[in-house]
């Protein structure tokens, strides 16, 4: 009903002289709307028992900036996952002890996530989060040194006891590994991104008011209306996050000079290999009810060479793109969509992306849209909470 | 005359074949008659929530009499020529009864729902947004 009413004021408004608001149809307004509201509410994550605790975020907060987690004490989370940069970074592919083959994804919106990396080889963002402390390609520590850098600062065993309700000196070493990964978990589930011009639009849209619709500037709604329209974008960057949380090929080349990324292929192989899933003894959640995905996940063919199709809140800020971040910027993404070369995806025949043939101002539009998902004013970050001290 | 009789006569038998049969009772659900069985099901949630775990509710009979063994659960969308990525399980509950868990349907638009069950494959399509 609010819908029809929305609607039918949409349609039937007089266009106002000064604000312009293009002609969206109801399919297309419907399609629109699905992308918020934003923000989402918090949800604690139940695989972690400390998700949403403040001690616990404190705790976390203090152990991404700390480069005593690193073997070597020269890198931090923060070294790759830079708040300044939307929490990713420059660089195309990451630079830990050696260079990685991938870019450093963004944290933003990361508790959204039923897949962890480029490739999904994680359920869960705990086991995530513990993944570049042991790789000897970055942090190359090891659960005893996770223990020993937790029990031997009393400000961070102080902050332990207090966040996992017991004393520090009676937990083994992995256990305190995998606890110091929730705790990092439990900080990242903070880093939100915040509101941002399209959903002043999509909620006045929703509204059905015309005049504050309007406050968007024309290309960017040009660009929508390509978004979820001729460019077949939405089928896969979906919903509030702009993402499905799928795996897709979009003819992004995966052979690198290390040998070939095999992205979701791989990414399966791992996760069904692991025990830190939602599946295993580290889950908090008695019922293991959010392990669905993971029970089910089905291998295909065609998963190699698929990443997870990334969220786009905040996307002009987390240059460079794609897995390997060999697109600078959002106009190379978009000429990428244009120009594709329909035999380089390896996809098995699905049928949802053809090269668009886009005019020179169609490309403008849909980047307009797309810098029209980042916030115009930036307040304090996840990064500036309390810390252990 | 004599043939074309007994032809129109076996013709007759062969259409009469499809027997009825009753499935368990499932309330809101969709009918798919197929050749040898009628099949309801329902999304649980219903409707199928889009991007999202979700399981379905089965109810079968084959038109023969004979019990059926658990069917085989799949959905893809003809259109971009795709299936879901997760592989359903299912349990049977009850005689004729099963449910499938672990489905999920990872974009908006018309999903073909597919049950194959005692070689014989039954489809009902259902559009999500
Ligand atoms: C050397 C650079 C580097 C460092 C240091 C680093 N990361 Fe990452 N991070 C990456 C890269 C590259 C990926 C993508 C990995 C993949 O796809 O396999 C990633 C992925 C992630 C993801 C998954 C994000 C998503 O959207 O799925 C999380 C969470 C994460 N890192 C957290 C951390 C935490 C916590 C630390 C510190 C303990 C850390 N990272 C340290 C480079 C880094
Ligand atoms: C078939 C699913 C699919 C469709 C349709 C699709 N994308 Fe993507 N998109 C992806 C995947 C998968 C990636 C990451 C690919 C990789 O890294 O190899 C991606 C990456 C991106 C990125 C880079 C984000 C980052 O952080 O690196 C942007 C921007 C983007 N897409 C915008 C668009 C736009 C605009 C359209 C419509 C013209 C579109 N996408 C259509 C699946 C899709
Ligand atoms: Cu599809």
């Amino acid at each position: 009903m609010r819908v029809a009413v929305a609607l039918l004021a949409i349609l039937l408004a007089p266009i106002p002289a000064v604000a312009e608001l293009l002609d969206f149809s109801g399919a297309e307004w419907a399609r629109i709307v699905r992308h918020g509201p934003w923000p989402l509410p918090f949800r604690a994550d139940p695989s972690n028992r400390v998700s949403g605790d403040a001690d616990a975020i404190a705790l976390g907060r203090t152990l991404f900036f700390d480069t005593r987690l690193a073997r070597d004490g020269r890198l931090s989370c923060a070294t790759c996952h830079d708040p300044a940069l939307g929490w990713s970074e420059q660089r195309a592919r990451s630079e830990g002890r050696t260079t990685l083959t991938r870019n450093t994804p963004s944290l933003l919106d990361v508790r959204l996530r039923r897949w962890f990396g480029w490739d999904g080889a994680h359920d869960n963002l705990w086991a995530t989060s513990l993944r570049p402390i042991l790789d000897p390609r970055e942090f190359a520590s090891d659960p005893t040194a996770i223990a020993d850098l937790l029990r031997g600062d009393g400000k961070l065993s102080a902050c332990y006891d207090r966040a996992f309700g017991r004393d520090i000196a009676g937990v083994d070493a992995e256990t305190l590994a995998i606890d110091a990964a929730k705790a990092l978990a439990a900080f990242q589930e903070t880093i939100d991104s915040a509101r941002t011009p399209f959903d002043d639009f999509r909620d006045a849209l929703d509204r059905g008011d015309r005049i504050a619709a309007a406050r968007l500037p024309l290309a960017a709604q040009r660009g929508v209306r390509l978004f979820v329209g001729k460019g077949n974008c939405a089928f896969c960057h979906l919903g509030p996050a702009f993402t499905n949380g799928e795996f897709h090929s979009i003819g992004i080349p995966f052979f690198t000079a290390e040998g070939a990324d095999g992205g979701r292929h791989a990414g399966i192989k791992t996760l069904q290999s692991s025990k830190l899933t939602l599946l295993g003894p580290w889950n908090d959640d008695p019922d293991l009810a959010p392990g669905t995905a993971t029970r089910h996940v089905d291998p295909q063919h065609r998963n190699f060479g698929e990443f997870r199709v990334p969220g786009l809140r905040d996307v002009a800020r987390t240059a460079p793109y794609m897995h390997d971040g060999s697109l600078a910027s959002l106009r190379d993404v978009v000429k990428h969509y244009s120009d594709l070369d329909p035999d380089r995806l390896h996809n098995d025949g699905e049928a949802i992306l053809v090269p668009l043939k886009l005019s020179e101002s169609e490309i403008d539009d849909l980047v307009a849209f797309l810098e029209s998902l980042s916030p115009t004013v930036r307040t304090s970050d996840a990064s500036s909470g309390p810390r252990c001290n | 005359m004599r043939s074309l009789a007994s032809s129109l006569v076996l013709l007759l038998a062969a259409t009469g074949a499809a027997e009825a049969c009753e499935p368990p009772r499932l309330d809101a659900s969709t009918r798919i008659d197929g050749k040898r069985h009628v099949l309801l099901f329902r999304g649980v949630p219903s409707p199928p929530p889009l991007n999202t775990s979700f399981a379905v509710e089965i109810a079968v009979c084959a038109r023969d009499g004979a019990s059926v063994a658990a069917p085989r659960v799949d959905a893809w969308m003809p259109a971009h020529r795709h299936g879901m990525n997760y592989r359903p399980s299912v349990v049977a509950r009850a005689p004729g009864s099963f449910r499938a868990d672990g489905l999920l349907l990872h974009m908006p638009g018309r999903w073909e729902f597919v049950f194959e069950v005692g070689g014989e494959r039954l489809t009902a399509t259902q559009t999500l947004d």
